[in-house]
C-alpha cells in the first residue's frame, strides 16, 4: 500500500506541474487558435492524465479527463475549430483537474464533487462536429435546393464585415440550425447528403493527415529534458533546515570571531579567518538553493489577467520582462497575493473597455507589462499598463470624503502625493470593489503585505496613458540588515527598512520641543509633528504616560510605517549588524511588538521589533490625526504655520490686489510728463534703460486716462529684465497665512484670498506679462539698467 | 537477467512499470521520449524489451518503433506498445511498423505479465 501511495504522489507531483503547462498552453492556444503544435502538446498533457489515473481507482478524474480527451481529439483531427467557449471551457477543465488532485492530496480520495455538468459541456462541444473552414461554408451555400437563399448572404455579408471568430461562428451555427430545420421540412434527403459527406470527409481523413507522427519536436521542451538530467527535486523542508543551521552557523561564526578579537594567537586568528570566509560562502550558496525564479509566481498570471479581462469585456496582452529574475521562496510565497491584487486593479480599473481605448486613439488592446529585475540588492517588480492613469482629483475627493485627509493637506498635496493616497487603510470602499478586484482587499493590504517583508510599494500615474506600481522587495528574508537598541537593558533589532534617522535630544532642547497633545507626547522635527513612542512603555517595561524627561537625554530612532512615521525613544542607539532572523517561539507568536529574534555575537538573544505591528498598537495614526486637528486648529488663530508676506495695494475703489513681496523689486513713483511711448507700450527712462510699464487697473477693464501728477508703481524683476507694474495706490505690506480661493477664473489672477479680513485678489505677474505681450524678450536687459 | 528499456513521457507510468519489472527480476532503464530512446539505446547493448508509449513529444513511439526496426542489431528486441483506447484503432500501424505486442493503459500485473509470457521475455 505505501509502495502505491509513493507512485501516487508522483502521480501528483507529475500532473499539477503538467497543468501548469496546460494553462499557460491554453492561453497560448487562444492568441493562435490554429497552432496545431499548441493543440497537440494540450491534447498530450490531458491524455496523460487521462492514461495514468486509470491505474489508480479515480474515477471522476478519469471521467472529465476522458471527455476532454475526447474534445481535444476531435480539435486535434480538425474535425471541430477552437472557439472561445472551448477555450473556456478546456480551462475550467484544468481547474477540474487540479480540484481533484488537490482533494487526492489531501484526502487521498477524490472528494465528492459533481462534475457532470462540465462533463455534459465537453460533451456537447464535442458532437458539434462543424468545420469552421471556407470550405464548409462553400458546401453549405452550393446546396442551393436546401438552404434558404436570404440566410446565406446574410452569413456572407456578415463574415466579410466582422471578420471575426466569434461572430463568423454564431452566424455559422445559426444559418447551420436554419439549414437543418428548412431542409427537414422541404427536402430532408437532399439536406442529409451535404452534411454527411462533410463529416464523413473529415473522419475519413483525420487519421491519415493528422496522425500522432505529425508532432515536432519542440525546444521548450528538449530543454525541459536535458534540464532533468542536471537538477533534482529536493525537499523544501530540508532546505529550510539547511537554512536553519547555516543561521546557526553564521552566529557561531560572529561569536567565534568576537573570541579572536581578545586571544593572541596568530594561528587561531588565521583558522577563524578561514572559518569565516567558509561560513560566508556556504551560506550564499544556501541562500541561493532556495532562489527560485519569478516566473513560479508569474506562471499564474495570464490566466488570472485572461479571466479578468474575459469578465469585465476587455482585451488585455500580459507581457513579461525578466522571469528569470530570482527571490527567495519565501519571498516568492508572501508577494503572490499582492502581485495578484495590483494585476487584478490594473485589468479592473487601470485599462478602459476597447470602445473607451478607440475612442482615445488608442489600441482596442490594452498592454500590461511586468518587469523584474535586480538593483542595489533589492528585486524590483515593475507592473505598468497603458490604461487611463490614476483619475488623482477623484482620489483627492474620496480621501477629502472619507476624512483621510484634511481639507488644507488636500490643497496643498502634489499629484504624486495625492495618488499615494490609495494605499491607506480604509480609502477602498465596499462599492468601489467590484467582484475582481475586491473580495474585500484594498491596496492598503498589498502595501501592509509588501511591507512586512521589509518591502515598499509605489505607484506613479500617467493620465491617459495609465499607470505604473513599484514593488520593492529584499532578496531574502533570512538575514538582514538591522540597528540595535537597548531599553532596560534589553537588546532589540531594528530593520534597516524601517528607520529613518536617529535624533538626539539633549538639555534645554527637550524641554522646549517635546509638546503634550491630548495626552501623547511629540516631538516636532523639522516643523513636522511627530508623535513619540516609548519601547519601554510598549513592551510593558515602564508604566504608561510616566513623564520621561528627566534623564535629560532622549534617544529618538526615527521609524517609518504603514505610511506613518514615529519616535521611537530608546535608552541607547548601537550598531547596525547584519542578523540572522529566527521566528518566534510560540510563547511570543502573538505579540504584535515583535517581528522575529536573532542571536546576538555573545551568544544574547536579541527580540526584532515589528514596527509597523507596534505602529498599529500604539495607534500612531490616531495619534497623528489628533495632533494634526490641534495643529490646525491653532493655525486658524495664527498662531504658527507657513506665514507669507504680501504687498497689498488698490487697483480702483474697492479692487484690493495683492502679490508675493518677494515678486516686488522696488516701489517707485514717475511724473507723467516723464512718460514715452515706444511701439504699443508706455515706457520710462529708469536706471539708464528703458522701462516698459504695464497698468495692472487694466485687469479690470480700461485704465484711466493719465493727464497729470504721478504714477505709483512697483518694479518687478522678470527672467533678467525690470518691467514696470502701475498701481492706483500702494496699501501695505502684510506677513499671514494666505488661502486661495478660485471664485471664479479670471486671467491674470492666481485667485483671491482674505488679508487683513478683506477680499484680496492674487496676481499671476507673468501671466499679466504674457497677456501685455511683454513676457521676457519683450522688456529690456535689467543688467544694463544696473 | 533481463534488462527493459521503458520508454513514456509520463513518470508516473515509467515508475508503475519499473517496479513491476523489478518484481519480478527484470532490470530496467528508461527514456522520457522516442529520441532518447534511441539514444540510450545506442550506449546499452544488452536490451531485450522495449516499452514503448505512443504519445510522447519530440519522437512518438511510432516514429521510434519504425527507426529501430530499420537497424538490424535491434532485431532480437522484443517491443510492446503501451497504447489507451485512443490509439486503439491505429494499433494495426504499430503492428506493421514491427511491433510484437501491445497493452492496453491501464493494466493490471497479471495482464501485463500474460504480456511478457507472449513475447517470451518471462517464461
Ligand atoms: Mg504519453
Amino acid at each position: 500500500m505505501s509502495e502505491l501511495d509513493e507512485t501516487i504522489k508522483e502521480f501528483l507531483v507529475e500532473s499539477l506541474e503538467n497543468l501548469e503547462q496546460l494553462d499557460r498552453e491554453l492561453l497560448a492556444l487562444e492568441s493562435d487558435p490554429t497552432k496545431i503544435e499548441t493543440i497537440n502538446t494540450i491534447f498530450r498533457i490531458v491524455h496523460t492524465v487521462k492514461g495514468t489515473c486509470g491505474f489508480f481507482d479515480f474515477r471522476k478524474l478519469e471521467k472529465v479527463s476522458h471527455v476532454g480527451e475526447n474534445l481535444l481529439d476531435s480539435l486535434r483531427s480538425q474535425k471541430i475549430a477552437v472557439t472561445e467557449v472551448i477555450i473556456t471551457t478546456l480551462l475550467r477543465l484544468s481547474d477540474t483537474l487540479r480540484e481533484l488532485l488537490a482533494n487526492i492530496e489531501e484526502s487521498g480520495c477524490e472528494g465528492d464533487g459533481d462534475y457532470s455538468e462540465l462533463v455534459g459541456l465537453l460533451t456537447s462541444l464535442n458532437e458539434q462536429k462543424i468545420t469552421l473552414t471556407s470550405e464548409a461554408i462553400s458546401i453549405n451555400s452550393k446546396s442551393e435546393g436546401s438552404v434558404d437563399e436570404s440566410s446565406v448572404v446574410l452569413l456572407k455579408t456578415q463574415v466579410s464585415e466582422e471578420g471575426q471568430d466569434d461572430e463568423l461562428q454564431r452566424m455559422f451555427y445559426a444559418a447551420q440550425s436554419e439549414w437543418q430545420n428548412a431542409s427537414s421540412l422541404e427536402a430532408p434527403g437532399a439536406a442529409a447528403v451535404p452534411e454527411s459527406s462533410q463529416i464523413g470527409a473529415a473522419e475519413n481523413q483525420a487519421p491519415s493527415t493528422v496522425a500522432d507522427g505529425s508532432e515536432s519536436p519542440k525546444v521548450s521542451e528538449s530543454k525541459k529534458s536535458e534540464l532533468s538530467e542536471s537538477s533534482l527535486r529536493v525537499d523544501v523542508n530540508l532546505l529550510d533546515k539547511l537554512m536553519n543551521l547555516v543561521g546557526e552557523l553564521v552566529l557561531a561564526r560572529n561569536q567565534i570571531l568576537q573570541f579572536t578579537k581578545s586571544q593572541n594567537d596568530g594561528e587561531f586568528a588565521s583558522t577563524s579567518q578561514r572559518l569565516n570566509l567558509i561560513t560566508s560562502e556556504l551560506q550564499e550558496g544556501v541562500m541561493r538553493t532556495r532562489m527560485q525564479p519569478i516566473s513560479t509566481v508569474w506562471n499564474k498570471l495570464p490566466r488570472i489577467v485572461r479571466d479578468i479581462a474575459h469578465s469585465c469585456g476587455k482585451k488585455v496582452v500580459l507581457e513579461m520582462q525578466g522571469k528569470e529574475t530570482e527571490l527567495d521562496k519565501t519571498i516568492i510565497e508572501a508577494i503572490k497575493d499582492p502581485l495578484t491584487h495590483v494585476i487584478r486593479n490594473s485589468v479592473d480599473h487601470g485599462i478602459e473597455s476597447p470602445e473607451k481605448r478607440l475612442a482615445a486613439g488608442k489600441g482596442a488592446e490594452g498592454v500590461l507589462v511586468m518587469r523584474a529585475f535586480h538593483e542595489g540588492g533589492q528585486v524590483v517588480i515593475e507592473i505598468s499598463d497603458d490604461g487611463a492613469g490614476l483619475n488623482t482629483e477623484r482620489i483627492r475627493a474620496k480621501a477629502l470624503e472619507k476624512g483621510l485627509i484634511t481639507s488644507d493637506k488636500a490643497a496643498s498635496m502634489g499629484e504624486a502625493e495625492v495618488n499615494r493616497l490609495i494605499f491607506l487603510p480604509g480609502f477602498s470602499t465596499a462599492e468601489q470593489i467590484t467582484n475582481i478586484s475586491g473580495r474585500g482587499v484594498g491596496m492598503d493590504v498589498v502595501r501592509s503585505n509588501i511591507e512586512r517583508i521589509g518591502g515598499a510599494v509605489d505607484v506613479a500615474s500617467n493620465p491617459g496613458k495609465g499607470a505604473k506600481f513599484t514593488i520593492k522587495i529584499p532578496l531574502t528574508l533570512a538575514i538582514i540588515p538591522a540597528l540595535i537598541v537597548t531599553t532596560n537593558n534589553n537588546r532589540y533589532a531594528i530593520p534597516q527598512v524601517n528607520l529613518l534617522e536617529l535624533v538626539r535630544i539633549e538639555g534645554a532642547q527637550l524641554k522646549q520641543s517635546i509638546e503634550r497633545i491630548q495626552g501623547s507626547d511629540f516631538y516636532r522635527l523639522r516643523g513636522k509633528i511627530l508623535p513619540l513612542v516609548y519601547l519601554d512603555e510598549q513592551l510593558g517595561l515602564s508604566a504608561a504616560n510616566s513623564t520621561k524627561s528627566g534623564g535629560g537625554i532622549l534617544n529618538l530612532v526615527v521609524v517609518r510605517a504603514d505610511n506613518h512615521q514615529f519616535g521611537l525613544v530608546v535608552d541607547a542607539i548601537h550598531d547596525t549588524e547584519e542578523i540572522v532572523v529566527k521566528p518566534l517561539g510560540r510563547l511570543l507568536k502573538g505579540i504584535s511588538a515583535f517581528a522575529g529574534a536573532t542571536i546576538m555575537g555573545d551568544g544574547q538573544v536579541a527580540l526584532i521589533l515589528d514596527i509597523v505591528g507596534m505602529a498599529r498598537k500604539a495607534q500612531i495614526a490616531k495619534k497623528e490625526a489628533a495632533a494634526k486637528h490641534e495643529e490646525s486648529r491653532s493655525n486658524d488663530e495664527g498662531k504658527t504655520s507657513e506665514r507669507k508676506k504680501m504687498f497689498v495695494f488698490e487697483l480702483g475703489t474697492n479692487k484690493r490686489a495683492a502679490v508675493p513681496l518677494d515678486q516686488v523689486y522696488r516701489l517707485e513713483e514717475f511724473p507723467v510728463q516723464a512718460l514715452e511711448s515706444a511701439g504699443d507700450h508706455i515706457v520710462v527712462q529708469y536706471r539708464d534703460g528703458i522701462l516698459p510699464l504695464v497698468d495692472l487697473r487694466g485687469i479690470y477693464g480700461e485704465p484711466p486716462e493719465i493727464s497729470e501728477g504721478s504714477l505709483r508703481a512697483f518694479v518687478h524683476l522678470s527672467g533678467d529684465r525690470f518691467v514696470g507694474f502701475v498701481v492706483e495706490r500702494i496699501l501695505d505690506i502684510v506677513e499671514q497665512c494666505v488661502n486661495v480661493e478660485r471664485p471664479y477664473p479670471k486671467q491674470g489672477l492666481v485667485g483671491s484670498a482674505v488679508i487683513q479680513d478683506k477680499v484680496t485678489d492674487l496676481l499671476d505677474l507673468s501671466a499679466i506679462l504674457q497677456l501685455a505681450e511683454l513676457s521676457p524678450k519683450h522688456s529690456f536687459d535689467a543688467r544694463e539698467a544696473r | 537477467m533481463p534488462k527493459a528499456l521503458i520508454i513514456d513521457d509520463s513518470s508516473t507510468v515509467r515508475s508503475i512499470i519499473s517496479k513491476m519489472l523489478t518484481s519480478w527480476g527484470i532490470a530496467s532503464i528508461q527514456a522520457c521520449n522516442g529520441q532518447e530512446a534511441l539514444q540510450k539505446l545506442s550506449t546499452e547493448c544488452d536490451i531485450q524489451l522495449a516499452l514503448v508509449d505512443w504519445n510522447m513529444p519530440i519522437m512518438n513511439g511510432l516514429e521510434f518503433v519504425k527507426q529501430v526496426r530499420q537497424e538490424s542489431s535491434f532485431k532480437e528486441m522484443r517491443i510492446i506498445m503501451v497504447t489507451t483506447e485512443t490509439e486503439m484503432h491505429q494499433v494495426v500501424s504499430a503492428l506493421e511498423a514491427g511491433v510484437d505486442e501491445y497493452i492496453m493503459k491501464p493494466f493490471t500485473e497479471e495482464i501485463f505479465k500474460e504480456k511478457l509470457n507472449m513475447v517470451g521475455v518471462i517464461g
